[in-house]
C-alpha cells in the first residue's frame, strides 16, 4: 500500500489532539483511510441523549474527492436513508479539497440539528415530517431511545 | 427481341423526349436532390422542410470556434482562454457579451465566474501563500510552487494538478472551479493547461472542453448517429430536418440519421418538439399496453388463419382464401379504393360527457391504442421497408439476367422506394400530431389529408411491389401524387 499522505497524517493527528466536542473519529487498526466515527445527538434535537455510529473513508484521492460517510446506527431523519447513506452537498457536487474530515463530522452533526425535508433522501420520512412534523419527531425520538441508547 | 424488352424501350424514349434538357435529366426527381447543397434557391419555398445546414468535421468546428474566440479576445483585449470561458458561459452570443462588457465589465466577469465575488470571505488561500503552507497536502513549499487565480486563494501546484485530474476523470472540464470552499470562480484553459503534466490528460481536458463548447453553441449540435463524429451547424431557429453526410455514406439509402435540430430527437414533422416529448414519454409509460398490441399477427377475417404482416403495404391478401383485406381495420379492401380512406381517421365518441368515468377511460385508452397502433404500424412497415429494398435489388437483378430491360432502365425503383419511406416517415409522425390535436374542423382537415396521403402511399407501396416494365408511367405518376400530398400536408400543419 502507498504511503499514507502528509495530509492525512496532519489531519487524524489533529483529530486526536483537539478532538471536536461530541465528535469521536478513531482510525481503524489496519486501515488508516478507515475512521470509526461517533455523533452525539445535538441537543434540543429529536436525536438527544442517543450515539449514532458511523463509518468514514477517506478515498484513493482524497482530499481532491470527498470521503465516503455513511451512518451505521438506524437513524429516523429526512436527509439519511435506510442504508444510513447521507444526503449532504458538500458530500457531493458541493465538496473542495479544502474541506476537512473534522468539517464534514461537523457540518453532518449540524444535519442533525437541522433536518432538511425539502432535500431529502428517505421519501417516507420526509414526507412525514412535511405534512405532520410532531409525529415524525415523535418517531426520530423513538427510533434514537430504540437504536442509539442501548450500548 | 421480346415485347418486354420492346416496351422498356418505348418507355425509355417516352420519359426522355419532351424533358426540360439533357443537363436536367438526372435532376428531374425533386426528392433525390436530398440534402444536396446545390439545390435552387426557391427549395425552401417548395418544401416546407428545407433547412440550411452544414455538417462539419471536428477540425472545422475548431476553426469556426477558434473564430469566435480570437474576435472575442482582440476587441476585450483579454486572453483567449478568458474569451472562451466568456462564450461558453454566454452560448457564444459574440455582440451579446461585447455589450454586456460596456455596460458593466466587472458584473459581467462576475457572472462569468471569472471573478470572485466582491467580498473576499475565505481567506484562507491567501494565508496559506504567505506562510508557505499549502492548506491541501498541508506541506511547507517555496513560493514558486503556488498558483492562483483571479480569487487569490493559493494553492500548491501539485495540488492544483491533482484537483484537475480528478475532476477531468470524473468528465468535468470547462467547470472546473477553484479548490477553496465556497468559491466558483472558474479555472480557464491556459491555467489548466499550464498544470496539467500528463499528455492523456491534457487530451482527454480539450475532449471533453470542446464537447462543452459544441454543446453550449446554439447552432451546433453533434449528430446522434453511432460513433459519428460529425458536427450540424445550422442558423435555423425552427426545428428542421437535417441529414448527416457522413452516415449516410455508410448506408446509402436509409439508416441515414434524420434528426431534428432542436431536440435532437429523429425527425418528426409535422408534430413539434413538445409534443413529441409527450408522445414518447406516454408510449413508453404505456409499455404494457404497447407489448400488447404489438403483437405482430392478425387473424384473417374471413377464413380466420394467422397472418403475419411482412411486407409494408395495408393491402393484404390472404395466401389462404385469397381474401383481399386492410391490415388496419380487416376491411374489405374494395371499399378502400376510393379517396376516403376511412382507417387512418379516429372518431371520437360524441356522448363521452355523459358517460361514467370507467367509460371515459377506456375512450381515452381507445382513442390512444387507435394512434398508438398507427404509429407503430408505419414505425414497423419503415423497418420492413430494408427488406423491401433488398427484394427490389433481387428483383432487378433477375430481371435485368432475363434480358428484361437493363439496370439503368430499373433505377426509378429505388427513386420510388426512397420516397415511399419519406412519405412513410412523414405519415407515421402525424399519428402523436393528431392524438394531440383538439377536436374541430381543423382536425377533421389534417386527418382528411392524412386519409389522403395514406391511400396514396398504400398504392404506391402496391405499385413497387408489382413492379412491371410496362408501368413505369404510372408507378412515376403515383409517385409525383403521393410527394404532392406530403408536401401539402406539411405545408398546411408545419407550425413548429
Amino acid at each position: 500500500m502507498a504511503a499514507l499522505p502528509r495530509r492525512i497524517i496532519k489531519e487524524t493527528q489533529r483529530l486526536m489532539q483537539e478532538p471536536v466536542p461530541g465528535i469521536s473519529a478513531v482510525p481503524d487498526d489496519t486501515n488508516a483511510r478507515y475512521f470509526h466515527v461517533i455523533v452525539t445527538g445535538p441537543e434540543d434535537s429529536p436525536f438527544e441523549g442517543g450515539l449514532f455510529k458511523l463509518e468514514l473513508f477517506l478515498p484513493e484521492d482524497y482530499p481532491m474527492s470527498a470521503p465516503k460517510v455513511r451512518f451505521i446506527t438506524k437513524i429516523y431523519h429526512p436527509n439519511i436513508d435506510r442504508l444510513g447513506r447521507i444526503c449532504l452537498d458538500i458530500l457531493k457536487d458541493k465538496w473542495s479539497p479544502a474541506l476537512q474530515i473534522r468539517t464534514v463530522l461537523l457540518s453532518i452533526q449540524a444535519l442533525l440539528s437541522a433536518p432538511n425535508p425539502d432535500d431529502p433522501l428517505a421519501n417516507d420520512v420526509a414526507e412525514l415530517w412535511k405534512v405532520n412534523e410532531s409525529e415524525a419527531i415523535r418517531n426520530a425520538k423513538e427510533w434514537t431511545r430504540r437504536y442509539a441508547m442501548d450500548n | 427481341m421480346t415485347t418486354e424488352e420492346y416496351d422498356t424501350e418505348m418507355d425509355y424514349s417516352d420519359s426522355d423526349c419532351g424533358d426540360p434538357g439533357y443537363e436536367d435529366y438526372y435532376n428531374v426527381h425533386p426528392w433525390d436532390g436530398e440534402g444536396d447543397n446545390d439545390i435552387d434557391n426557391d427549395q425552401s419555398r417548395r418544401d416546407p422542410e428545407y433547412a440550411v445546414y452544414d455538417c462539419l468535421r471536428i477540425e472545422e468546428v475548431e476553426r469556426l470556434l477558434n473564430e469566435d474566440v480570437e474576435s472575442l479576445s482582440n476587441s476585450l483585449h483579454i486572453t483567449p482562454s478568458l474569451a472562451k470561458v466568456l462564450l461558453h458561459a454566454h452560448n457564444w452570443a459574440l455582440q451579446d457579451i461585447i455589450a454586456k462588457y460596456r455596460t458593466n465589465a466587472s458584473s459581467l466577469f462576475i457572472n462569468s465566474k471569472i471573478k470572485p465575488l466582491p467580498p473576499l470571505d475565505s481567506l484562507s488561500g491567501l494565508k496559506s501563500q504567505r506562510s508557505g503552507l499549502c492548506s491541501v497536502c498541508v506541506a511547507i513549499q517555496s513560493a514558486e510552487k503556488f498558483s492562483t487565480l483571479t480569487c487569490g486563494h493559493s494553492f500548491c501546484k501539485d495540488c492544483w494538478c491533482m484537483h484537475f485530474e480528478v475532476q477531468i476523470s470524473q468528465g468535468i472540464s470547462t467547470g472546473i472551479s477553484c479548490m477553496a470552499q465556497d468559491c466558483n470562480v472558474l479555472a480557464p484553459e491556459d491555467f489548466v493547461l499550464s498544470l496539467l503534466t500528463k499528455p492523456n490528460m491534457r487530451e482527454r481536458y480539450q475532449q471533453f472542453a470542446f464537447c462543452d463548447y459544441v454543446k453550449s453553441h446554439p447552432q451546433l449540435r453533434f449528430c446522434p448517429g453511432p460513433n459519428c463524429q460529425m458536427i450540424m451547424r445550422s442558423k435555423e431557429q425552427r426545428a428542421k430536418r437535417v441529414m448527416c453526410s457522413s452516415c449516410k455514406t455508410c448506408d446509402l439509402i436509409r439508416n441515414c440519421n434524420n434528426f431534428s435540430f432542436r431536440c435532437g430527437i429523429d425527425y418528426h414533422a409535422p408534430t413539434d418538439c413538445n409534443t413529441m416529448k409527450k408522445w414518447l414519454t406516454k408510449c413508453a409509460d404505456d409499455s404494457e399496453t404497447a407489448n400488447y398490441i404489438s403483437a405482430h399477427t392478425k387473424d384473417c377475417p374471413k377464413c380466420h388463419i394467422c397472418i403475419e404482416k411482412n411486407g409494408g403495404c395495408n393491402h393484404m391478401q390472404c395466401y389462404n382464401c385469397k381474401y383481399d383485406f386492410c391490415w388496419m381495420c380487416l376491411g374489405d379492401w374494395k371499399a378502400h379504393g376510393s379517396e376516403y380512406y376511412v382507417c387512418s381517421r379516429y372518431k371520437e365518441n360524441p356522448n363521452i360527457a355523459h358517460e361514467s368515468v370507467l367509460a371515459q377511460a377506456r375512450e381515452a385508452l381507445k382513442k390512444y391504442l387507435h394512434y398508438y397502433e398507427r404509429w407503430e404500424n408505419h414505425s414497423k412497415s419503415l423497418k420492413l421497408e430494408e427488406q423491401t429494398l433488398e427484394a427490389i435489388k433481387m428483383q432487378i437483378n433477375k430481371k435485368v439476367m432475363n434480358y428484361s430491360g437493363t439496370w439503368i432502365d430499373w433505377q426509378h425503383l429505388f427513386a420510388a422506394a426512397s420516397l415511399l419511406t419519406r412519405c412513410r416517415y412523414t405519415l407515421q409522425y402525424t399519428y402523436p400530431y393528431a392524438y394531440y390535436m383538439e377536436p374541430g374542423p381543423r382536425k377533421e382537415l389534417f386527418e382528411y389529408q392524412q386519409a389522403q396521403l395514406e391511400a396514396e402511399i398504400e398504392d404506391l407501396s402496391w405499385k413497387i411491389e408489382h413492379a412491371e416494365t410496362t408501368n413505369r408511367g404510372d408507378l412515376e405518376n403515383q409517385m409525383d401524387i403521393a410527394e404532392k400530398r406530403r408536401v401539402t400536408l406539411l405545408k398546411d400543419f408545419l407550425e413548429v
